[in-house]
């Protein structure tokens, strides 16, 4: 059973299919049905968005006004001079280290795996999924005495932690992406004289960048959202903007303040999703091709 | 023709695939060792400072006080905390499972529910948390737009049934299965689904005998990890709940915060009770996937 996390792909079908189909094609009053459906789920997954964009430029808002009594910049100004933009870089620093860490781990773990070349692979890849099963707060509270004892710095302390949480990411997407790799490429290239690193470098990078770019989006998302370990293993010497937000949050009459903290924390990762469509798009072997059943690996996901 | 493999070929073959083993394992060391010491690490401190054999000061002794010293709290925080993730997977499963459903059958409303849905997903949890405190607290957005005094709105934020709380999982947690079942139908569906409605199938008919048996696995899958994710997160808890009672997760950071020097063993405590339930729902969790009639 493969299951694939479609970030950055299009999953709906095509017009051109669905308007062929003629059997699949929606009867009036089913149709009303889907599109009433499907507009209670769209204003399920906007609507905790809203007060968020309002919030972000209303200066004043008093209670029973609907929308903002009066619009302005103060919530960035004030969050600016908060030091928004340091814990952003801090932040976007910290999602970057660990998806430059986890993909090339997760890469080269799952790439062993589909090649069938890992001893006791079961007990392996239930190992390298464990992290999903294990809460955050358990892994910090257990190791920070290790850590502390061991004198290793906060900031890696919470690097190593996070590494640990994206690995059944990338290792998962990986195993996908290698699922449906082809290694005869590899091997044409070989024999027509290529050397190992003109192979990696010209063909099997390329082959599997899709992959490596969705297993590094999901690893950045890791490093960027993380609340619990920062707090515990950092214990504020790493302000990152979760922190900011959630500071910020657990106090009254902040709420411009947080709204702009969200937004700039929401942002980024949406960038990366927009960017990774469009990669998607450029690399056709990623896309989803519709209902031809891909290779998938077995065992457990 | 030369059949009989030459002397010597099937040693080398020995020779090759011990060598593809050392390699094999040396790939996957480096991501074995961060796992593994993370997880076999951070289970086995917690279990040994929970035990009292990693006192901050005096004599290492064994002793199951920390389990005891905050028994009431820990079974009803055990208790929130089962009913709080049961509830948001619960829900999410239906939501995903819906949304699923309507991105997969295309046309403009299924790719709106899924870029909607797209965009909830990379929302960091604790920024999920403030939003939706900032939509339904009774100074919030929804009060205002019903126009209902604060008096009159339920406690959603900081009630008696953590509401809020239920709510912000159950939006991020829906939209993250409904992206995953929408790719498996998306590859693994589309074709049955077309075969039945050639055979004269109707529309309720293959969903309840087609799209939802076989979207059941990866429904279970995400189930599990939405399951795991509730029950020992931290923050949205902290956020939109009330101070007393503390769900594990809450009470294992306060514990371990704490000033007084029993309290890191009492934390640590929490935080193996936590871990124990997390693997029997894993455990319960793969014995229904392994049920199903499409688990291979």
């Amino acid at each position: 059973m493969a299951m694939m996390i479609p970030y950055g792909q299009r999953i709906t079908p095509d017009d051109r299919t669905t308007t062929s189909r003629g059997l699949m094609r929606p009867r009036p009053g089913g149709r009303a049905l889907r599109v009433a459906v499907a507009t209670v789920l769209a204003l399920w997954f906007a609507l905790p968005l809203v007060p968020l964009l309002l919030w972000a430029v209303a200066n004043r808002w008093s209670f029973p006004a609907p929308l903002p009594t009066a619009w302005g910049v103060d919530g960035l100004v004030t969050a600016l001079e908060q030091g928004a933009a340091p814990a952003f870089g801090r932040s976007l620093l910290l999602g970057l280290a660990v998806a430059a860490i986890a993909t090339p781990l997760g890469a080269l773990a799952a790439r062993a795996l589909t090649r069938g070349i890992v001893p006791a692979p079961r007990l392996v890849s239930a190992l390298l999924l464990a992290p999903l099963a294990l809460p955050a707060f358990v892994a910090v509270m257990g190791l920070t005495v290790l850590l502390l004892r061991a004198r290793v710095p906060a900031t890696l302390a919470v690097l190593l932690l996070l590494v640990a949480a994206a690995l059944p990411y990338t290792v998962y997407t990986m195993r996908v992406a290698y699922a449906a790799h082809d290694l005869a490429y590899e091997e044409e290239a070989r024999t027509l004289g290529a050397s190992r690193l003109a192979v990696l470098v010209r063909v099997h990078l390329p082959l599997v960048a899709p992959g490596l770019a969705r297993a590094a989006f999901l690893a950045f998302l890791v490093g960027w959202s993380d609340y619990v370990v920062t707090v515990l293993v950092g214990g504020g010497s790493l302000v990152t903007l979760p922190l900011l937000v959630g500071s910020y949050a657990a106090g009254v009459g902040n709420e411009a303040i947080v709204a702009v903290l969200s937004l700039g924390a929401i942002v980024p990762p949406l960038v990366l999703l927009l960017a990774l469509g469009r990669f998607g798009r450029r690399y056709p072997t990623a896309r989803f091709t519709g209902p031809t059943p891909s290779r998938s690996p077995k065992g457990s996901p | 023709m030369l059949t009989t493999p030459l002397p010597g070929a099937d040693a080398r073959a020995r020779q090759r695939a011990s060598r593809e083993r050392w390699v094999g394992l040396a790939m996957v060391a480096p991501a074995l060792a961060v796992a593994g010491v993370v997880v076999v690490g951070g289970i086995g401190m917690s279990v040994v400072q929970s035990v009292g054999l990693l006192p901050l000061v005096g004599e290492a002794r064994f002793t199951l006080d920390a389990y005891v010293a905050n028994g009431d709290e820990l079974l009803t925080g055990l208790a929130l905390s089962l009913g709080i993730a049961t509830a948001s997977t619960l829900l999410s499963s239906v939501i995903g499972l819906a949304a699923a459903v309507i991105i997969t059958q295309g046309r403009i409303t299924g790719r709106l529910v899924a870029g909607l849905s797209a965009v909830t997903i990379p929302v960091p949890h604790l920024v999920g948390a403030a939003a939706v405190g900032l939509l339904v607290a009774d100074s919030g957005l929804l009060p205002r737009w019903f126009g209902v005094e604060p008096g009159a709105w339920p406690d959603l934020v900081g009630g008696p049934w953590w509401v809020a709380v239920v709510l912000e999982y159950t939006w991020k947690e829906s939209a993250f299965i409904a992206l995953v079942v929408a790719g498996v139908l998306a590859t693994r569906v589309a074709r049955y689904d077309e075969t039945a409605a050639l055979l004269g199938a109707s529309r309720a008919r293959r969903l309840r005998h087609i799209v939802i048996p076989l979207a059941t696995p990866a429904v279970i899958v995400s189930a599990i990890i939405v399951f795991v994710y509730t029950f020992g997160s931290y923050e949205v808890a902290w956020l939109l709940g009330r101070p007393y009672p503390e769900p594990l997760p809450v009470l294992a950071f306060r514990l371990f915060n704490s000033i007084t020097l029993t309290s890191r063993p009492e934390a640590a405590a929490v935080a193996v009770i936590t871990t124990v339930v997390s693997l029997l729902a894993v455990a319960v969790g793969m014995a229904l996937l392994r049920r199903t009639p499409l688990w291979r």
